[in-house]
């Protein structure tokens, strides 16, 4: 058990982190600070997905006289690079959204929030 | 032009469009609302012709860029992509509506940018119905889904905004889960493409398929607005602008639920797990959302919460349809896609004609609407009993396929739900409807009140007629989806 944990300690890591955020997520009340816990979130699927593409030794995918094998994956990169980008017009809107919520209520606390609807 | 080549156009034509609104729309925004609806109609019409050739000649795909999967990005267009008709006709007329709404009730400098969402929003959902590509189906689902946030808070009121924090926070993480199980389902097969995936999938280990169908199916459940992880809905879809509310409740949440199909397609294809325990947990939520969303809608007072709760409702029944996995369920909850996509917007909209024209949203504000607003409370009426399920209107039809379909698959209980559901539901509309035709008015002026206007006024009526010739029609639709769902079940060995 503690074997297999080790070789795939990098999944393991990132189910950790995907777990803290999650938590942050639901108990944190401050919206920021569950914004912060999506992005904690974000990160630990890109990490699995960017893992995903390690090869040992592996080299940059980029042809050319001094090319040699093994190369690592390109694909999972080039996803998340989009991940990315999706992740942060996420972020741009969200804590738009915060600062428009906190000009109306004067808080972000989500209690104090539904205590004003 | 070939086919593939429209293919292509479908999703770029609104895109494109989409970024030079806010250019086309100008400062005041006013040439912003005719340059989307031209825009929308050209995509309907490329739209109109991919539905043609697909019910000539069968699925037919496009590859991005000329390179062919499994390394390209593939679009592949079937009869659940059909769905596109549905996209761009109500896309085409809730613009068409929001020409007087936006006018009113929004600030004029984010006129243009509401329709630059709107077409977004359309974009977003057309791309995630054709493509058959897992990762695109992602950023697809991203497009929609953020222009979706960005409408809800649109108005710029307090409410709309923490209504759309909260379907942001949600429907975030929701997505992050479908990503999750895209990198494991790439991890499983070194494959993006959907067909490709299902025949690598065959052999693949157990538990890590397992592990992804589970995250792709509870990701796509909060898209798809499922009854334990509804909550976000009601707000959402209240607060919004009425077109928006049509959108969002009419084919938002259903891409969750085509979603569901893609993933259905590629899992039955490759048969490596027997998802009849997944289908029993899908029917069981199904039963509990139909029943559930019913019994919140009858205690509302707002007519747009209240129909947003019947949104619930009506994601239970096609959820049921699915999970019953029968032919008849299936093509029950596939046409239910269609149907009720129609029936919401006409609700919607006629309840956003009616709250244009009075101010009032409260049912008990609104009571005798019905003598001074007369075509749209009828067009409402329509939708309501199409809501219900009686026959001779769209809603029937799929209620009793899903009905069969529950026959079908050796299990009547719940055919019984769905019945007593559609009580629930009978029970709430037709308070509406009496509220509407039948009750002294509370404000006087209320029978003052003109008729909604003409560019209002239209859809709201187009769609009611639909609902009514759907009903009548509905063979068509049925015989359409009818090959897509025999193929999708026929590797379960029926």
């Amino acid at each position: 058990m503690i074997a297999l944990l080790w070789i795939n300690l990098d999944y393991a890591a990132s189910v950790v982190l995907f777990c803290i955020g999650l938590y942050c997520v639901v108990t944190k009340n401050n919206l920021i600070k569950k914004f912060i816990g999506l992005n904690i979130m974000e990160t630990a699927v890109f990490a699995f997905i960017v893992a995903l593409g390690v090869v040992e030794g592996g080299d940059a995918p980029i042809m050319g006289a001094d090319a040699n094998a093994p190369f690592t994956n390109p694909i999972p990169q080039a996803l998340i690079l989009t991940g990315i980008v999706v992740a942060v017009s996420t972020t741009a809107l969200a804590l738009s959204l915060i600062i428009r919520i906190y000009q109306h209520c004067g808080t972000i606390e989500a209690d104090e929030l539904r205590e004003m609807e | 032009m070939p086919a593939s080549a429209l293919l292509v156009g479908v999703i770029i034509i609104p895109l494109v469009g989409a970024v030079l609104t806010p250019v086309v729309g100008g400062r005041s925004g006013r040439a912003a609302g005719p340059w989307a609806l031209a825009v929308m109609l050209v995509t309907s019409a490329i739209a109109l012709m991919l539905i043609v050739h697909v019910a000539n000649v069968g699925p037919f795909s496009a590859y991005l860029g000329g390179w062919e999967p499994p390394y390209g990005i593939e679009l592949r267009f079937d009869e659940f992509s059909a769905s596109t008709s549905v996209i761009c006709l109500l896309g085409t007329l809730s613009i068409l509506f929001s020409f007087k709404y936006a006018e009113k009730e929004l600030p004029p400098e984010r006129i243009r940018y509401y329709y630059t969402l709107l077409l977004l929003n359309l974009t977003g959902m057309i791309g995630f119905v054709v493509t058959g590509d897992i990762f695109n189906l992602f950023v697809f689902m991203e497009i929609l889904s953020l222009s979706g946030y960005a409408l809800v808070a649109v108005s710029g009121e307090r409410t709309a905004e923490m209504a759309a924090f909260k379907y942001l926070i949600m429907g975030a993480v929701s997505s992050l889960m479908v990503l999750f199980a895209i990198g494991l389902l790439y991890a499983l097969t070194g494959s993006l493409n959907m067909a490709d995936i299902s025949v690598r999938l065959a052999g693949a280990e157990k538990a890590p398929a397992m592990l992804a169908i589970a995250a792709f199916t509870v990701g796509f459940m909060v898209k798809a607005a499922l009854f334990p992880l509804h909550i976000w809905l009601p707000d959402a879809h209240a607060i919004a602008p009425s077109p928006v509310s049509a959108i969002l409740s009419g084919l938002v949440v259903k891409t969750g639920l085509l979603g569901m199909i893609r993933i259905y397609q590629i899992y039955y294809g490759a048969k490596v797990l027997d998802l009849s325990a997944l289908n029993t947990v899908l029917v069981w939520l199904g039963a509990i959302s139909i029943v559930m969303g019913a019994f919140f809608a009858i205690f509302q007072e707002d007519i747009k919460m209240m129909l947003a709760y019947s949104t619930i409702s009506n994601v239970g029944y096609i959820i049921m349809g699915l999970g019953l996995a029968s032919q008849y369920g299936v093509i029950g909850a596939a046409v239910h896609i269609f149907n009720h996509a129609l029936i919401k917007a006409t609700l919607f909209l006629g309840a956003g004609a009616i709250i244009y024209r009075t101010g009032y949203r409260n049912l008990t504000d609104l009571r005798g609407i019905g003598r001074s607003m007369p075509l749209t409370t009828a067009a409402i009426s329509i939708g309501a009993i199409s809501i219900v399920g009686m026959p001779p209107t769209a809603g029937f039809l799929c209620k009793w396929y899903i009905a069969l379909g529950a026959v079908e698959a050796g299990q009547p209980l719940f055919a019984v739900a769905l019945v007593f559901g559609a009580l629930f539901i009978f029970v709430y509309y037709i308070r509406m409807v009496n509220t509407f035709y039948f009750q002294e008015p509370v404000h006087p002026e209320i029978l003052e009140v003109e008729e909604a206007p003409l560019s209002m006024l239209f859809p709201v009526l187009i769609l009611a007629a639909l609902c009514l010739i759907m009903g009548i029609l509905g063979r068509i639709p049925l015989s359409f989806v009818e090959p897509a769902v025999t193929r999708l079940l026929a590797p379960l060995g029926g």
